[in-house]
């Protein structure tokens, strides 16, 4: 039978390399869901160039931050990017509209399918590619300054005596904390403002809330507004705690697609569920359990295998596998999706 | 060059855009300019150009000819935008010889397909797979980089010589990942080692957690990392030294780079590496010439790069010609002994050497000596991480 | 304009651009071009069938072309039987398992009524099969994998003729299409977009990690060719003879050393363009069937009913017409055309690389075209195609000399101008962005529209 200890430290080996790392994934895609279920909510189409547009952000962010570093500005223990990122945002809410009145609108006065955005966004999404690297480049950029742990694996170890360590980095704290902080905003700001109710009643019926005298330019300009700045922080977040890299934001769009649609697209909540899911199963069903047994059995079960659910290489493929499984189930997602309410 | 006359002439029509191709000579520099290791090329770009340019001011080539650098892009995944690349530059840009490619892949469809067909020397800089070596190649085909049949080996009996009986196994999801970890796995089992886990990881995705913790579990105390210092390789190192799942790491020439000390210092101490080479003073000597010349000599495959570009040229001087035909026959002179010892930044000194009859040997920034099939026969130094410094232990 | 000289006057624009190109670059540049834009063609015409057609918009093109690959190695590979014998039993297990789990399935589905307890039911037969599967199946293909893993490693084919993969290449795509139509269709339009994508990569992935399949990332070289190979050419005595009588003008004038010089010149020049036109006449004859098939049924009854389904699904369904069977239908012949093409690819590359397969490249670029051309209009898509690939192909050096014009003022080693001329490979995604964008702005039907089509 496992003792206390043993409990103690499958519990710290499972936090360490599955409900932390997975918080802090999952955080990412929430946010960057989030964004994509915003302007599927209000403006209905899926967005293949968010993707590009959180990478567009964080790359103005990386500049900043690195001109910032040059000049010797700091805010130790907090990363540098935080004072850069207002600007990385403002400039991303600039190009944002800009492609809006130069791309979507003319489709939108037109009233086209929803799959010509679709097709418009991909558009947009090789542009913003292309325009990315021309000014930054392909390249690996490390922007993080600033502590690195909120707790470390080797002193988490000495503090408690186990023979688990916890990891918690700064990047990874930040993260979930900003999301909190923007989750609640944006919530509060949807629920109390006039603005955030009009963009409901718009996003539940067009029709009756241009009757009812809602400016839909207006609503427009805020959904782009708000998809922006979830664009830039999520894109800020994950470069501080990974590293800034233009092509992986473009794959980062398939996870958080998956989240949005799970949690039921247009559904804010959903997308952050959604999010959640999807990085905890990424995880969960990858982690090779052989050592949780071991402990959990006081080493009395030693298995042959690794205990691994599905090997990592499928890890995405989880993702899809949930997505496929809640289209069938239930296909409006986890809460019932297509406005935002 | 001499086709596109030939070809022009044959249809009785003045290549507008080659005319110029005359008083210089083209070396193509295909890589993978987009695409999954666009971070890795420019780098490598920069070292080969660097040997064109030590070439060019020297104004030894050739009685003087200057080296200009035509770069196509291989997409490194997209064989036919890759080919449709190779063939611009070779008959419509008139390269004499190409320097590239780079993934395994292109590599294989741009000679198949391209260059032996074209009868143009291709040395590749990367390309590791050892279906490489089989190719019908006519003798064009040749690489700077050894086989990784031939690192699996030496990684296996450094793991072993240090006591490692036990390790776990991450590479990057390609074909030299997967190849070198398949070499790899066969020699360290061969030798009594046992495998714990193999995980593969995808460059440029969103998060490695889930490898981290997979390889973890394992329990082994040492991971091996095959992959690419600027991608998924290096995420995987990060995540494993935050989570404290593994202090010390076996890597291969992808991840033996000078950047990885810059981000991770002496966290890293006990780790062993490979980097093709031998004690000779050629890959310092590298970084010096690159440096002074304003370019980053540290990087995965930029010193390969530098001495690929250098022995194309230096074997157009033992030729004689800028005809791939002849100096295909010449590159294993020049790269092999007997002769004098080049070391990067004595390209003229070698120019020099051969115009007037002598016999050089190209040691480079790798040590490179070509064997039969046309590839780098594979000393490599083992590195040691001490103190956050590479440390050489001894050449294999 | 009528339609007509449009189509004809487009045809003459994109010949004009490849002559051009083989003035100003070589003919054999245009070749290789050619031949792609042949194939991209076929990927279009498939897509314009989902697309144009039926207004499906399918995100797993990409798949589609990575099985029809898949089977130029399943086809023309010879069988290992090493591995055949180490595995195979494992492997008929397994597929035992499969079958009986399926069934087990339907069995569960038919007898029980649907509740909770039925999803408790199929959710525990699923766990188990799969570990009871996983056990042999992973003991298979670690035996299989073991097989000599630097050149093998993995089943082999069936040692065909490699040409036969075409037909294979699309069937198979058209059953893996038939899997996902039965899953994703009947979602909404870019929920479809988004499910595709997804399961695009899924089958991608399979691919990449299956290597007792067909070895992995660690690519199959070789392949069959259907045409002969260079360097056998130029060592074939006839070839050279007759490459002799063509230039015989030419080389009249030489003798000796210079003349054998020429003449090795010559027929290396020559065995390249001469493999280049065996592949085009073979693609030419492939995008001539595809094409004309595609016409007849677009101008049938059936192409009449797809479109009154496409442009208003709520009255074809009321007049009785199954939209979401005919969807299926749809989705499963384009992707059978894509599955053509990417077997074809790999056939023209000699080699399968599962790493080669990405949305970008294979998905969203021949949406470009589809696009670009003209949806719904099957010459479109093939104009779009030849033009979509031209501009791919061209991008890289004319973004370099775009910016290398505009950086001019700058001097030499200005970093601003480095920087740039360094970037010029990113032209490509910027221009295709750009060219699509301007496209659908100022001509939203594409280059050449969809015939209006009167009733009588």
């Amino acid at each position: 039978m496992p003792d206390f200890v043993d409990i103690l430290n499958a519990l710290a080996l499972m936090s360490n390399f599955v409900f932390v790392p997975a918080l802090s994934y999952g955080a990412q895609l929430a946010l960057g869901a989030l964004g994509i279920t915003l302007v599927f909510g209000i403006l209905r189409f899926a967005n293949f160039a968010h993707g590009d547009q959180m990478a567009f952000g964080t790359m103005v962010v990386v500049l900043v931050t690195f001109w910032l570093q040059a000049m010797g500005v700091s805010i130790d223990p907090v990363p540098t990017a935080f004072l850069a990122l207002p600007i990385g945002i403002a400039v991303a809410i600039l190009m944002s509209l800009g492609i809006d009145r130069t791309v979507y609108r003319f489709y939108r006065k037109r009233r086209v399918a929803p799959v010509i955005y679709v097709v418009a966004s991909v558009g947009v999404m090789y542009l913003l590619n292309g325009l990315t690297r021309f000014v930054i480049g392909p390249d690996d950029q490390r922007f993080a300054d600033g502590a690195r742990f909120l707790i470390n694996a080797r002193e988490f170890k000495e503090m408690t005596g186990l023979a688990e360590g916890i990891t918690i980095k700064v990047s990874q704290g930040l993260t979930v904390l900003i999301s909190i902080i923007v989750v609640i905003a944006l919530f509060w700001f949807l629920q109390k403002t006039r603005m955030g109710k009009a963009m409901r009643a718009y996003s539940d019926n067009e029709d009756l809330a241009l009757l009812s005298g809602i400016n839909p330019e207006k609503v427009v300009a805020v959904t782009w507004i708000i998809a922006a700045t979830l664009a830039t922080i999520a894109g800020t977040m994950y470069g501080l705690d990974k590293s800034f890299k233009p092509f992986t934001y473009f794959q980062l769009i398939l996870p958080m697609f998956a989240a949005a649609i799970v949690g039921g697209i247009g559904q804010p909540v959903g997308a952050i569920v959604g999010g959640f899911i999807v990085a905890f199963s990424e995880v969960m069903l990858t982690y090779a359990y052989k050592k949780v047994a071991l402990y959990l059995t006081h080493g009395g079960w030693e298995p042959e295998g690794l205990l691994q659910i599905l090997s990592t290489e499928y890890k995405f493929a989880i993702s899809f596998l949930i997505l496929v499984v809640v289209l069938l189930v239930r296909p409006t997602g986890i809460f019932r999706g297509k406005v935002i309410t | 060059m001499k086709k596109v006359l030939l070809a022009s002439s044959i249809l009785a029509l003045s290549a507008g855009l080659s005319g110029a191709a005359q008083a210089e000579v083209k070396l193509g520099v295909i890589l993978g300019f987009t695409g999954p290791i666009e971070s890795v090329t420019p780098g490598m770009a920069d070292a080969a150009e660097l040997a064109m340019k030590e070439v060019s001011d020297s104004g030894k080539l050739l009685g003087g000819e200057t080296v200009v650098s035509v770069r196509g892009d291989s997409t490194c995944v997209d064989s036919a935008a890759a080919q449709a690349a190779a063939e611009r530059l070779i008959t419509s840009e008139g390269i004499a010889a190409i320097m590239g490619a780079d993934c395994s892949g292109v590599t294989g469809a741009i000679a198949n397909n391209v260059a032996v067909p074209k009868g143009i020397v291709m040395v590749s800089p990367s390309a590791t797979s050892p279906a490489l070596s089989t190719i019908e190649d006519n003798g064009y085909f040749f690489r700077t980089a050894p086989s990784d049949a031939r690192q699996g080996q030496v990684l296996s009996d450094i793991a072993m010589d240090r006591g490692i009986k036990e390790i776990a196994v991450t590479y990057t999801n390609n074909d030299y990942g997967k190849g070198l970890a398949d070499s790899f796995q066969a020699a360290y089992e061969a030798a009594g080692g046992k495998v714990s886990i193999v995980v593969p990881h995808e460059d440029g995705k969103a998060d490695y957690s889930a490898e981290v913790g997979a390889l973890a579990a394992s329990g082994s105390e040492v991971l091996a990392v095959f992959g690419y210092v600027d991608q998924g390789g290096r995420g995987i190192i990060q995540s494993s030294l935050d989570t404290g799942a593994f202090g010390s790491f076996l890597i291969a020439d992808g991840m033996t780079a000078e950047s990885l000390l810059e981000n991770f210092g002496d966290s890293i101490d006990g780790t062993v590496g490979t980097l093709p080479g031998t004690d000779s003073p050629g890959a310092a000597k590298f970084l010096e010439v690159a440096k002074s010349m304003g370019v980053d000599g540290d990087g995965p495959f930029r010193a390969e790069s530098y001495d690929a570009a250098a022995l194309i040229l230096l074997a157009m001087q033992a030729a004689g010609s800028t005809d791939s035909a002849a100096l295909k026959d010449k590159m294993l002179d020049v790269a092999n002994a007997p002769g004098e010892p080049i070391y990067p930044g004595e390209l003229a000194k070698a120019l020099e050497i051969i115009a007037s009859g002598g016999d050089v040997d190209y040691v480079g920034a790798t040590a490179v000596e070509l064997i039969g099939p046309g590839e780098a026969a594979g000393s490599y130094k083992e590195l040691l991480v001490e103190g956050g410094k590479y440390t050489t232990v001894q050449i294999r | 304009m009528s339609l007509k000289n449009r189509t004809i006057l487009s045809y003459a624009a994109v010949a004009l651009l490849l002559i051009l190109t083989g003035f100003l670059q070589s003919w054999s540049v245009t070749l290789v071009m050619i031949n792609l834009c042949l194939i991209s063609a076929i990927m279009a015409l498939g897509v314009n069938i989902q697309w144009g057609y039926a207004g499906l918009f399918s995100a797993g093109t990409v798949g589609f072309t990575a099985v029809g690959g898949l089977a130029g190695v399943l086809i023309s590979e010879a069988p290992i039987y090493e591995a055949w014998g180490v595995g195979g039993t494992g492997l008929a297990i397994t597929v035992a398992l499969l079958v009986t789990l399926v069934a087990t399935i339907f069995g569960v589905m038919t007898l029980m009524t649907p509740g909770w307890k039925r999803r408790w039911v199929l959710t525990g037969t699923v766990l188990i099969g799969y570990f009871l599967i996983r056990l042999f199946f992973d003991e298979a293909t670690d035996a299989i994998e073991k097989v000599d893993p630097a050149s093998a490693g993995f089943l082999g084919g069936l040692g065909l003729p490699i040409l036969l993969s075409w037909p294979v290449g699309g069937l198979l795509a058209a059953l893996v299409a038939w899997g996902i139509g039965k899953v994703s269709l009947g979602l909404r339009a870019d929920y479809l977009a988004i499910a595709t994508l997804g399961i695009g990569e899924i089958v991608i992935a399979v691919i990449k990690n299956e290597d007792w399949l067909s070895r992995g990332v660690k690519n199959v070289a070789g392949l069959d060719r259907p045409v002969p190979r260079e360097i056998d050419l130029q060592e074939s005595p006839e070839f050279i003879s007759w490459v002799e009588r063509i230039h015989s003008g030419a080389l009249e004038a030489l003798t000796g050393d210079e003349r054998a010089q020429a003449l090795r010149d010559f027929v290396q020049y020559d065995s390249g363009i001469f493999v280049k036109l065996c592949f085009m006449a073979l693609f030419a004859v492939v995008l001539l069937i595809l094409f004309w098939l595609a016409q007849r049924s677009l101008n049938s009854p059936w192409g009449r009913m797809m479109r009154a389904i496409r442009d208003n699904e709520v009255a074809a369904e009321a007049m009785g017409k199954n939209v979401t069977k005919r969807h299926l239908q749809t989705f499963i012949l384009g992707a059978a055309v894509v599955g053509i093409a990417g077997a074809m690819l790999t056939t023209l590359d000699g080699q399968l690389t599962p790493g080669t397969y990405n949305p970008l490249r294979y998905t969203f670029l021949i949406w470009v075209m589809v696009i670009v051309g003209g949806s719904g209009n099957n010459h479109g898509s093939v104009i779009g195609a030849f033009l979509i690939w031209f501009a791919w192909v061209q991008a890289e050096p004319a973004g370099a000399w775009f910016l290398d014009l505009v950086t001019s003022p700058l001097a030499e080693d200005n970093p601003v101008r480095l920087h740039l001329l360094d970037s010029a490979a990113h032209m490509r995604p910027f221009l295709m962005g750009l060219v699509l964008l301007l496209v659908m702005r100022f001509s939203p039907k594409g280059i050449l529209p969809e015939p209006v089509r009167v009733g009588r």
